[in-house]
């Protein structure tokens, strides 16, 4: 091998090497805490009339898994704070289910707008994201495209913050006890966004991120109220993690008015399921016929 | 032949397969990310060893010894060895180990890619292949080695073991993407598994051929029976190993976090799969050591293949 030969493999290994890492890199368009990356939705107008809201009960149908207790042998600060740390994907009581995202995804707004066609103003308030006794506080949380998220520490160990969505760019950061809150912005929406600690591998939480306000998560007693909606008619889906199916409803809001939408969970849903009027007796319209 | 660097040799290699089985359960425990830092943890060369950090740091430790240890292997090579060869390939070692080093950090800047995390694994297995050959290179055993006669008119033994240890290469690549393809609370994707499954029936094949050629041939010469039994029996344990951890990982989505036997058996795999790999390698060598060169076939290149 002459010594042109050798200069040529070697300059052409090492493309290959940057090539290769090019390809490899995930997108980090939206690493910086501001986030003012939001793409342009087209959506200007800004709804001023009056509001109603659209409010529910999440129920779980059946007998609900038995919570599965965490062995935090791996982390003593973990089982001193939090001794009986169990898994809270599936949390019931009183046969209501907590932890369920409650959103607008569709709909028209009276006068035969679409939804899609009002814009909403980013809080400037963040949202709270807490690392408490080895586990996310809250578990299931929704935000707006470009609000700050603030997240903390409260343990005396370190963390990691790991997101994994699929239309925003993937973030890993460490944060270890007494490290200051880091604040981070999703650029775009998605439903939902996983998030996890590498370092302690039950820890996971859920983010939903939307364009608009009208989102909500069910309390523990699988309540949830969606405020500030504007006369329409909408499509309201129910998120609960598990793989399980979402499930969606058909909903009418007049202004001032309030729309009642109960959802319910349980059993093995294998796909998306739309419940109408006539298939969900419960569906309750108590603003009808004010107006 | 020098008996001390044919002994930091085969310590080197010993610390390389120990490597592996770290690095392994880093995968296992899904640990990987369980700093954002590299080279440092956390912004320190020693933070608190707690939950999966554990692992993470862990691996990195032992990866900085083995690379300590190649550089004084390839000292003491270079000291005391005379084949070029042999000196080359100690510096092929280092590179090597360097490269693994900047793929796992690029790994984990990058937020474990599957290409890059896969080459990661695949380039450790490569590595060890080569700890081993050293050591190999550098025994009494294939030095005082002596020639031995192959029938002309059969498949040259040569051919035989090179194609079990690319097929067995191929499974390896094959079974790090299948491992790093989903985290231990994700389903294995069915292709990948199906497709792992028919390379581990390809290297039962080639694999199996060729030791029952070497037994069949070279019957009582443990230069060469001897690797190829550990290989075989190696592969039988691989094989019940690979049942065993697919119905392991079947399991763990459900769990609250990777439990203690799937962890171990996955590991486990990885570690047998690696022992496959360099018992074949050594197989190989020796093959090419002591039996007659490809041209020496010439009759067998010549015939006509029968069917």
């Amino acid at each position: 091998m002459n010594k042109q030969t050798r200069v040529w493999l070697v300059l052409s290994i090492a493309l290959s090497l940057l090539a290769l890492g090019n390809a490899c890199s995930k997108p980090a368009n939206d690493t910086n805490a501001t986030g003012s990356a939001s793409p342009s939705t087209g959506a200007s107008e800004k709804w001023t009339g009056a509001t109603g809201t659209i409010s529910g009960v999440i129920s779980f149908e059946g007998t609900p898994p038995a919570p599965k207790k965490i062995d935090t042998a791996a982390d003593a600060v973990c089982g001193q704070k939090n001794p009986n740390l169990m898994t809270d994907d599936t949390v019931v009581k009183d046969g209501k289910l907590a932890n369920v995202f409650v959103y607008v995804k569709e709909g028209s707004v009276e006068g035969g707008k679409k939804f899609a066609d009002y814009s909403w103003d980013t809080p400037t308030t963040p949202i709270k994201l807490d690392q408490n006794g080895c586990h996310y506080v809250p578990h299931v949380m929704g935000v707006m495209v470009n609000q700050k998220i603030s997240i903390t520490n409260s343990d005396a160990t370190q963390h990691n913050i790991h997101w994994t969505p699929k239309s925003n760019p993937e973030w890993n950061q460490s944060q270890p006890n007494g490290a200051p809150p880091i604040e981070k912005t999703f650029a775009r929406s998605e439903i939902l966004v996983p998030v996890k600690c590498n370092q302690h591998p039950w820890m996971r939480s859920y983010i939903g991120v939307l364009k608009h306000p009208l989102y909500s998560v069910s309390g523990e007693n699988g309540s949830y109220e969606i405020k500030g909606v504007p006369p329409g008619k909408y499509t309201v889906v129910a998120w609960r993690e598990g793989g399980a199916a979402e499930k969606t409803m058909e909903v009418t809001v007049a202004g001032g008015g309030s729309a009642k939408a109960d959802f319910s969970f349980g059993g093995a849903a294998t796909s998306s399921t739309t419940q109408s009027l006539q298939m969900m007796p419960a569906i309750e319209f108590p603003m009808l016929g004010k107006h | 032949m020098n008996r001390g660097l044919n002994r930091f040799a085969i310590l080197v290699a010993c610390a390389t397969f120990f490597l592996i089985i770290a690095g392994a359960l880093v995968t296992s425990h899904d640990a990987g990310l369980a700093t954002s830092d590299w080279p440092l943890s956390n912004g320190q060369v020693f933070p608190k060893m707690v939950g999966n950090l554990f692992w993470e740091h862990g691996h990195r430790m032992v990866a900085t010894t083995v690379g300590m240890l190649t550089i004084v292997l390839l000292i003491y090579i270079l000291a005391k060895e005379k084949r070029s060869w042999v000196r080359k390939l100690g510096v092929f070692a280092l590179l090597a180990v360097i490269a693994q080093g900047l793929l796992g950090g690029l790994t984990v800047k990058l937020m474990l890619p599957l290409a890059v995390s896969s080459a990661h694994a695949t380039l450790a297995q490569l590595f060890f292949c080569t700890t081993v050959s050293l050591a190999v290179f550098t025994s009494r055993s294939w030095i005082e080695a002596r020639q031995l006669e192959e029938d002309k008119e059969s498949l040259p033994l040569r051919y035989l073991c090179t194609a079990a240890l690319v097929t067995i290469f191929l499974q390896l690549i094959l079974g790090a993407t299948l491992r790093h393809s989903a985290t231990w609370d994700q389903k294995l994707p069915v292709e990948l598994v199906v497709t792992h499954v028919l390379g581990a029936i390809a290297v039962t094949l080639t694999l199996g051929g060729t030791v029952l050629t070497v037994l069949r041939r070279h019957k009582g010469e443990k230069f060469l029976t001897r690797p190829a039994t550990i290989a075989l029996s190696l592969l039988v344990v691989q094989l019940f190993l690979g049942v065993a951890a697919y119905l392991t990982r079947l399991k763990s989505p459900g769990d609250p976090q990777p439990l203690n036997p799937m962890v171990g058996i996955t590991v486990a795999h990885v570690a047998c799969g690696a022992l496959v790999f360099v018992s074949t390698i050594v197989l190989t060598l020796r093959t090419y050591r002591v039996l007659p060169a490809a041209d020496a076939h010439s009759t067998w290149a010549a015939r006509p293949q029968e069917s």
